[in-house]
């Protein structure tokens, strides 16, 4: 018997308000943790953020200082642009690479390309300070597998994690490694894409990198912006990594944002001063999601 | 009925994660089922003046540090029925550097006696008030203060008040390698005294190949100890903190000159490929320690080393000499670095905290500790009980002269040596890899610290 | 979509399959020689670049079985001297490995009971009932996943140690059995969908929410619930800050912090730590190898707009 209501068909008042209320029983778990959890810190991170906070004592009310002097720490100013750094570099090199693997990947000529789908999938699998000793060991300067497999090509390897040139593309590596996620969300967008697409297109004359260009990429960009959006979100809360690898140096060169906010709180007795670096976090991502909407938003049209 | 079973999953679950999570607490204070009556009793001696009561310690070592520790906490464990230690090793000099300490602090359930390595940090704890003083509980400790060696003195008070009881330091010496001196026709007995002859000597070791790379590096300022961000002012004669004018003294002349002479290094070698060559992933306890590969022929660093040497290259020739120093510098002599006792404050049973350091003082109990690392006790006469002094061994009779003498001591103890040393260091970088002049650099950090510690 | 027609049909893998076949067989009728070059140029940069990406877990593997002293001689040389389980062995008496396991077990699996029950059950609320500002306040749901953990860290922290929580189990436990964003959009995208008609036919029998909830919705969201699980598992197992910044007391320490202690300053275990590193891997690895189908599907669900 078939029971279905047409949705023109509106309910009762009554039953409306009681759904309602059911859904809110539902759904209570977790304003109960938005509230305690989420949203209580973050007023309370407002709050410290305009204190002296050393936690053994009470918080001391001063306003906006912390934020000027944030302004004028060169240290936190340089763990700003350090962290910049790897979003705008570091983020643009992940997502083309990981959209030129999935586009490969997406040829349907290929066949075994789960297994390579795992291979590509397994760093994300690996424990944070264990990924940090292999590619420490991996980066050695004269015996690590990163500069013996460029000696083969005759190229000198440089210092990576030693020298503050190099540093942060040594991070930026360790980034590309463990883009795996990226990678399938891309595979999983490019099957939404018509094959009929590709095909009238070759038929009127375009070449691989034209189809790219003015199908493939346009009708993406959701998933662009959501592998964009996460990615930016996890180099701003990067932190582990660093502290494991170089402590911030040399010559602070991988001091990130989240390194310096764990060293104020943590080491330096200055919660309040950290909890203002934390909500100019919070302003920044905020700000990056912002403008990504609206630059793929009026990207190449249709 | 389905419906009210699973909501009572749901309860059921939320609460046992409720009681695992605190269950596993309480497992870690006296569960012996006497736990709220013995607080009371703990902190009484009876009649006879005899302590009881369960305490816990937090410990900062690893490795074969925290096998030893642990067996001094077994032993007193076993020798004192009526008291019981309660162990725990936590990472980064007991919870200083990564703000646990702090948390146990600020929660009211911090441990009654913590051990730290990083005494500067631990300094700095104790000028904010994380700890208690040591002078009501030192009749338990049945130690007297004013017999230790001087050296030490410095971090064991802050305003007048002692926070801090060293347990045992570490001296740093010039290491060298007496094989690659013959090679370069220095003569092995004959270390270099001042920084003029270490310069020299550094010159003549290092050792280039055809190509002009090098594959020995004399010496390197910012290796091993070197890297430690106040040792070298040290040396150059500075003590970086004034603790009676409470002023920072880093624009002095003597710290500007010892920037200026790690630069003179930077400029003549490469930092970036100085770097690249040396490094290990390995640290100084694997084979892999440029000293004992030989891309280094001299290196500044502590007695500790000598035990890494007799484990992972126990073939290398060495000698150590005490660390040469410019015209106006502390010659021979070392910083003092000790491993520090304290009472976090709010602690519960400060004397049973200080009972245990009447123990964990004894030589006897320090000897395995003394062997293993060549470290030096806090009394000048304790050198006399331990095996390397009875053996006449020179190297420990060198660090007996260093630290003895009245110009060792331990540099930059103040409030706010943690951002400190983080930050000078950053300096130190800057100008070997930047070719910076330090002098602006030192006055801007100078302003910016003096700042933080007239709040 | 199609792909979630493939995917719910056969799984991702079978999916993909299936179209690839039919696309092969018409393909095949291009021009072959052309055709092979191209696909033989691809196959190489994706076996290059794959085994890059593969290279580090080898040395992970060849290592632990390496005796300390060999890890980082020049020159450099993959395979082991001779094989011993020696770094095996003193994994259990260099750290209470036994005690560690057991705290990360305690927490993964408060981890996984807690994400998946809150979430689904707050997620029903926002896909299969309708009440007003609904769609607004999943945004903010949404919203929350944006939410760096810097942020709240420090507050957190200090709540903790005021209501005692700090040194115990409960930081990583209690906040799962409150939905997580990241979960709550999973289910909610599988609740929505399915046929509206279960729930109609359920609610005109008289059936109230919960039980529809929990007799007809959860018992076909199995393939949901298994890759929430799943990702929970990892997310719990592979934490690192959490437990650095809320666990205090080393009886309660996890196999992630357990790492970081053997890598401590003065004395760092590397050969023990390459022994810890296999055995961390090893059963993520074979949970992903297993469950392949259920994790690239979550993954892939995540990224796809409705």
């Amino acid at each position: 018997m078939n029971m279905t209501r047409k949705n023109s068909i509106r309910k009762p008042m009554r039953a409306e308000k009681k759904e309602a209320l059911t859904a809110m029983v539902f759904i209570a778990p977790w304003v109960v943790g938005f509230l305690v959890f989420t949203l209580y810190p973050i007023l309370s991170s407002l709050y410290y953020s305009m204190t002296n906070y050393n936690v053994l004592n009470s918080p001391s009310f001063i306003g906006f200082e912390n934020y000027i002097n944030l302004l004028k720490d060169k240290v936190y100013l340089k763990s700003l642009t350090n962290t910049l750094y790897m979003i705008v570099i570091g983020g643009t090199i992940t997502i083309i690479v990981s959209l030129i693997v999935s586009i490969i990947m997406d040829n349907r000529k290929l066949r075994g390309i789960s297994l390579f789908r795992v291979f590509f999938f397994m760093p994300t699998l690996v424990p944070t300070v264990i990924a940090c000793v292999l590619w420490i060991w991996m980066l050695q300067p004269t015996t690590g597998v990163v500069n013996t497999l460029l000696g083969y090509l005759g190229i000198t390897g440089p210092g990576w994690i030693a020298s503050p040139t190099w540093s942060k593309p040594a991070m930026i590596l360790m980034m590309i490694w463990a883009c795996g996620n990226i990678i399938i969300v891309n595979m999983a967008g490019l099957q939404d894409i018509p094959q009929s697409m590709y095909e009238s297109a070759s038929i009127d004359g375009a070449n691989f990198f034209q189809k790219v260009r003015t199908i493939t990429i346009p009708l993406l960009r959701p998933v662009i912006l959501y592998n964009s959006v996460t990615l930016i979100i996890n180099i701003l809360q990067w932190f582990a990594e660093p502290l494991i690898m170089t402590e911030g140096g040399p010559d602070s060169s991988t001091l990130f944002y989240s390194l310096y906010l764990y060293q104020n709180a943590f080491q330096f007795f200055k919660m309040g001063y950290a909890s203002a670096m934390a909500w100019i976090m919070l302003i920044i991502a905020l700000a990056l999601i912002i403008f990504l909407l609206k630059f793929l938003k009026f990207g190449e049209s249709e | 009925m389905k419906k009210r079973i699973f909501a009572l999953l749901i309860c059921v679950l939320m609460i046992s994660s409720l009681i695992a999570g605190c269950g596993q607490s309480n497992t870690n204070k006296p569960a012996d089922g006497t736990a709220a009556p013995d607080k009371t009793a703990e902190k009484t001696a009876d009649a006879s003046g005899e302590l009881s009561g369960t305490f816990t310690y937090w410990s900062c070592f690893s490795g074969d540090s925290m096998i030893w520790d642990q067996g001094r906490v077994d032993s007193f464990n076993a020798e004192n029925p009526n008291v019981k230690c309660e162990v725990q090793f936590v990472t980064d000099s007991a919870g200083i550097n990564n703000g646990k300490l702090l948390a146990a602090i600020a929660g009211g359930n911090a441990p009654d006696l913590i051990i730290a390595d990083d005494y500067s940090s631990a300094y700095s704890y104790a000028a904010n008030g994380s700890f208690e003083s040591w002078e009501p509980y030192l009749e338990f400790t049945g130690l007297s203060l004013d017999d230790f060696i001087k050296g030490y003195q410095d971090v064991m008070y802050y305003d007048g008040v002692p926070y801090l009881i060293p347990q045992d330091g570490n001296a740093l010496m010039l290491y060298y390698n007496v094989d690659m001196f013959k090679e370069a026709g220095l003569d092995p007995n004959n270390p270099p005294t001042t920084l003029a002859q270490l310069d020299e000597y550094a010159d003549k070791l290092s050792v280039k190949d055809a190509s002009g790379n090098y594959t020995t590096f004399g010496y390197i300022p910012w290796l091993d100890s070197g890297n430690d961000a106040f040792v070298w002012p040290f040396f150059f004669g500075n003590n970086v903190y004034d603790q009676e004018t409470k002023k920072l003294t880093i624009t002095e002349q003597n710290v500007v000159d010892t920037y200026e002479w790690m630069r003179t290094y930077a400029q003549k070698y490469n930092p970036e490929k100085i770097q690249a060559f040396v490094s290990g992933a390995g640290g100084m306890f694997s084979p892999d320690h440029p000293f004992m590969t030989g891309k280094v022929a001299m290196t500044l660093t502590g007695n500790w080393f000598t035990n890494a040497l007799r484990i992972y290259a126990p073939d290398v020739n060495y000698k150590v000499a005490p660390v040469p120093v410019p015209a106006g510098g502390r010659a021979n002599s070392t910083t003092v670095n000790a491993n520090v006792f304290g009472i976090p404050k709010g602690a519960k049973n400060p004397e049973l905290a200080a009972y245990f350091l009447k123990y964990a003082m004894q030589p006897a109990v320090n000897a395995t500790n003394f062997d293993e690392w060549r470290s030096v006790p806090t009394i000048d006469a304790a050198f006399d009980e331990i095996s390397w002094t009875k053996a006449g061994d020179e190297i420990y009779l060198m660090e007996r002269k260093l630290v003895n003498s009245p110009d060792s001591g331990m540099p930059a103890l103040c409030k706010v040596s943690a951002q400190l040393s983080v930050d000078i260091n950053a300096l130190r970088d800057n100008v070997i890899y930047n070719n910076a002049d330090p002098l602006p650099l030192l006055q801007a950090l100078q302003d910016k610290m003096q700042a933080e510690l007239d709040k | 979509m199609a792909v979630i027609a493939a995917v719910s049909q056969y799984g991702t893998v079978g999916g993909i399959y299936m179209r690839g076949v039919a696309k092969l067989h018409r393909k095949m009728k291009r021009s072959k020689l052309a055709g092979n070059i191209e696909t033989a140029i691809l196959y190489l940069i994706l076996i290059a670049v794959s085994i890059l990406f593969v290279i580090p877990f080898l040395w992970l593997l060849f290592g632990s079985f390496k005796e300390g002293s060999e890890l980082f001689r020049a020159p450099f040389r993959w395979l082991p001297d001779r094989i011993q389980f020696d770094n095996y062995k003193q994994m259990f008496t260099a750290i209470p490995f036994l005690k560690y396991l057991k705290n990360t077990l305690i927490i993964v699996f408060f981890n996984i009971v807690g994400s998946t029950v809150s979430s689904s059950f707050v997620a029903y609320g926002f896909a299969r009932l309708h009440w007003p500002l609904r769609n607004k306040v999943f945004m903010i749901v949404l919203a929350t996943m944006v939410l760096p953990f810097q942020v709240t860290m420090i507050p957190l922290f200090i709540m903790y140690t005021n209501w005692g929580w700090i040194g115990t189990f409960l930081p990583l436990t209690v906040t799962c059995f409150f939905g997580n964003p990241f979960f709550i959009f999973l289910f909610r995208q599988f609740f929505v969908g399915l046929p509206k008609e279960l729930t109609y036919a359920a609610r005109v029998d008289g059936a109230n929410e919960f039980r529809i909830y929990s007799t007809i919705i959860m018992p076909l969201a199995k393939p949901c619930i298994t890759t929430v699980a799943i990702f929970a598992f990892m997310r719990t197992w592979n934490d690192f800050i959490g437990p650095l910044v809320f666990l205090a007391d080393d009886d309660l320490y996890t196999l992630s912090l357990a790492a970081q202690l053997l890598r401590s300053n003065l004395d760092p275990r590397w050969h023990i730590l390459l022994a810890l590193g296999v055995v961390m891997v090893m059963p993520v690895l074979i949970v992903f190898f297993l469950m392949q189908k259920y994790f690239i599907q979550g993954v892939a669900m995540s990224g796809i707009k409705e």
